[in-house]
């Protein structure tokens, strides 16, 4: 076969990077081999997990049988999936659980931070108090919450009873139309401390020095925000918002102990619905459908997480 | 209603037809060792004490005492809505084994009614499985059907099948073989409070004869009082809510299938029957139309009932006899005026059989649990100590443990169980257990089919869901139920 030369001349540096990357890795091989245990494990738990996930997205698992039992279906349950009601009920849950509970965590946490960036009396203390929300168990913060919300002797309802503001307690995880935005709020209570940190931290590489200069030129308070704090924080904001995103994506513990995705599935997002029907109605191949489109949605998130982190490692030494 | 096809039908049919017979009709209600035809809270008063069991000396001659083994076993454990009298029997119990088997090293673990069916299937799946395990009743034909378990009977521990509710043998066959023991079994009862009646202007010491009148007095007693009026519990993946809708839905003559009929099939879907949508329509009046009963009964479970009514906020509720000792529980735990209001609600407690339907049917949850033994490879490390398995199973389902071990909330799945001192002392310290043991001929058990749990513990409250919070009429939830059913059935569906 002839090749033309334009051709010949890829085929060549094709080569040339091979041969010069399996030099590279030859040279380094010791390098590899301090990190093959690592890769060995990762493959264990995570690669070969991955690979029967997406196997099993492909069979048909009786509930009335044993997993081995399962039948190929080819892609049946991904159309099943994407041809029920219930799937697009709880993407647009999962949807507004994610993009509510980032941005309004986001935004109170970086509200706090700024607060809490002065220098005042109580401060430290104040820093401890929002804390609190993220370190305490979420099963624990689940079990009170279900508690205060209570639609029969819940704190709250109690209050408003008492101060004469409502004739019945509201009803808050007992309605289809409340239980979404009451379990946002928990989410929300639990996560702000979370961004508050991330950019307390952030708000310490802001070089004082540029504000300084800011504020001899004359720029208010607004302006030093704008145009000198804000761009220094973009880098820690769109890593706290990636990171916030995949967890909200991956939430279990808040809406499974609250309401189970209840009631009438109106609290399911995608993690809860793969757990009923893989663990409560053992239909794996659906859930196993299921968490493969999820993973790819997370992998689309993990894309743009690791990107921003290198934008921020190439910004760093020019910062 | 939704036909099934005939070849499926005939098998589960075949299957369980005898099980709403044992309980109901006569001939099956004729078993030693107790006579079961006689069965009346005066011939349980009057076995009560005439027999002696030493459970040691017996399990000894199944398992050596002195057999020096290792054992894994999972139990459904004791849980909040329990009383405390329960915790210490459940103590006593692994104490008593430990003891009696110094040299069997037994690894047990408790899980919660709720937790256990989701944990022990996930256990199976990796092959790391308990040895033994001591599921709902609910559970055992879905492993038995899908070969987990090992067949197991009463003889293989020193027992005899007629030891046995007729009924809860059935849940523990399948395809003919008998797959585990009953441990205990329970019917519940309606509970009441006398003091709430007389306000609402009902009859102090007449409960409800009908679901109708459930309805009414609910009704009634939120009107007048302000309170809630009905304990209605409908949370999913939850074993409170089908126990207590259930003996509604047959009561008003419908069914999941036929298995309230005296010969079932099975070969009927009947959740969309028009009694079925009559039962869902008294819980939807209850709940939606007269606001009569306890907003948080999409989340509820009994649990959550017993505080409401222990302060007064509740008329009435389904529940067992250890109610009554959770009230008490719960009233030493109380502290100022409350306590003195939690000892004038129990003081006021009632109890009753449950309502009956429209045309005078009485039907109630034939519950309980079963001791299975696992096939070795689905256990960890692939291998099952059988001798040390039998030792705990022939000690629980022994007259003296399956007793003790539903002392406060249940009956002895072994009927000799009746004939012991503890029942004589229980009968004296267990208020209202006559009213418990009187329902139990009204007892239905349970589709026994491996899809029976996904069936009562997502559709079925998935449908009160539906109903209830007005995501669907009656008649949809009740069509999209029936629907639901037929799917599972099929073998598929989302």
């Amino acid at each position: 076969m002839t090749m033309v030369t334009g051709e010949a001349d890829t085929a060549r540096q094709s080569r040339a990077v091979r041969s010069g990357l399996l030099r590279q890795m030859w040279i380094s091989r010791t390098d590899y081999l301090y990190v093959l245990p690592a890769i060995v494990v990762m493959l264990i738990v995570i690669a070969y997990p991955i690979y029967y996930t997406v196997d099993l997205s492909f069979f048909k698992t009786p509930p009335g049988l044993q997993l081995k039992d399962k039948s190929f279906v080819g892609v049946d349950n991904y159309i099943a999936i994407l041809t029920s009601d219930v799937f697009w009920r709880v993407t647009l849950n999962t949807v507004i659980w994610t993009l509510a509970s980032t941005t309004i965590a986001f935004v109170l946490g970086f509200a706090l931070a700024l607060a809490l960036h002065r220098d005042f009396f109580g401060r430290g203390m104040l820093r401890a108090i929002f804390i609190i929300p993220w370190v305490i168990s979420a099963v624990a913060a689940s079990y009170i919450w279900k508690w205060i919300y209570h639609s029969d002797f819940g704190i709250i309802g109690a209050m408003l009873v008492q101060m004469g503001l409502t004739d019945r307690p509201p009803n808050f995880i007992d309605s289809v139309g409340t239980v979404l935005p009451s379990l946002i709020v928990v989410n929300i209570w639990r996560e702000f401390p979370f961004a508050m940190i991330m950019l307390m931290a952030g708000l310490q590489t802001v070089p004082e020095q540029l504000l300084r200069a800011a504020q001899v030129d004359g720029a208010n308070t607004w302006q030093r925000f704008w145009h000198v704090t804000f761009p220094h924080l973009r880098g820690v904001s769109t890593v706290t918002i990636l990171l916030l995103a995949v967890a909200n994506f991956n939430s279990f513990i808040i809406p499974w102990i609250m309401t189970g995705g209840g009631p009438s599935n109106a609290s399911h997002i995608w993690i809860t619905h793969i757990y009923e029907l893989a663990f409560g109605r053992q239909r794996w191949g659906v859930a196993s459908a299921y968490s493969v489109l999820l993973f790819f949605i997370l992998m689309t998130l993990g894309y743009f997480y690791v990107r921003a982190l290198s934008s921020n490692e190439r910004r760093e030494p020019g910062a | 209603m939704t036909r099934l096809n005939f070849r499926s039908a005939v098998l589960r049919g075949a299957m369980v037809s005898a099980m709403a017979v044992s309980l109901t009709a006569s001939p099956l209600l004729a078993a030693p060792p107790v006579d079961l035809t006689k069965w009346s809270p005066e011939y349980v008063r009057s076995i009560a004490g005439t027999e002696e069991f030493d459970t040691t000396e017996a399990c000894g001659k199944v398992t050596p005492l002195d057999y020096k083994g290792r054992l894994t076993f999972w139990y459904q454990g004791v849980f909040e809505g329990d009383p405390d009298l329960l915790r210490q029997y459940y103590k006593d119990f692994f104490e008593t084994f430990r003891k009696s088997y110094p040299n069997i090293q037994l690894e047990e673990q408790a899980l919660t009614y709720n937790d256990l069916l989701d944990k022990f299937r996930t256990a199976l799946l990796g092959n790391a499985a308990p040895m033994a395990v001591r599921l709902q009743i609910l559970g055992g034909t879905e492993f038995a059907a899908k070969g987990y378990l090992e067949p197991l009977k009463p003889e293989d521990v020193g027992y005899s099948a007629e030891d046995f509710w007729p009924g809860a043998m059935k849940a523990v066959t399948w395809d003919g073989v008998t797959y585990g023991i009953p441990t205990n079994n329970e019917t519940m009862a309606l509970i009441w409070n006398a003091d709430i009646f007389k306000r609402a202007g009902l009859d102090a010491d007449k409960p409800p004869a009908t679901w109708d009148d459930v309805v009414t007095y609910s009704k009634q007693i939120h009107d007048k009082l302000g309170i809630a009026g009905y304990g209605l519990v409908a949370r999913k993946n939850a074993g409170n809510t089908p126990y207590r809708f259930m003996p509604q839905l047959w009561g008003f003559g419908g069914g999941i299938f036929d298995e309230a009929d005296a010969s079932p099939k099975l070969n009927e879907i009947r959740l969309n029957s028009d009694a079925s949508k009559r039962a869902l329509q008294a819980s939807y009046d209850m709940y939606v139309r007269d606001k009569s009963v306890p907003v948080s009964a999409l989340t509820n479970q009994q649990a959550d009932n017993q505080p409401l009514f222990v302060a007064g906020q509740l008329g009435m509720m389904i529940s067992h006899p250890s109610d009554y000792n959770v009230m008490k529980d719960l009233q030493k735990k109380a502290t100022g005026a409350d306590k003195d209001k939690a000892q004038s609600v129990i003081d006021n407690m009632r109890y009753g059989l449950i309502p009956t339907g429209p045309d005078g049917r009485r039907a109630v949850v034939f519950g309980g649990s079963n001791i299975h033994i696992l096939k070795p490879e689905y256990v960890e490390g692939g291998k099952v100590d059988e001798l040390a398995a039998k030792a705990i199973v022939c000690f629980w389902s022994s007259p003296e443990w399956s007793l003790k071990m539903a002392y406060a909330g249940s009956n002895p799945g072994n009927l000799n169980g009746f004939k012991t001192k503890w029942m004589k002392t229980r009968l004296d310290d267990i208020k209202f257990l006559d009213v418990t043991t009187s329902m139990l001929p009204y007892g239905i058990p349970f589709p026994a089919l491996p899809q029976a749990p996904e069936i009562m513990n997502i559709i079925v409250p998935d449908m009160l869901q539906n109903a209830l919070t007005g995501a669907m009429t009656v008649d949809q939830a009740a069509e999209d139920a029936a629907k639901k059913v037929k799917d599972l059935m099929g073998g598929g569906g989302l």
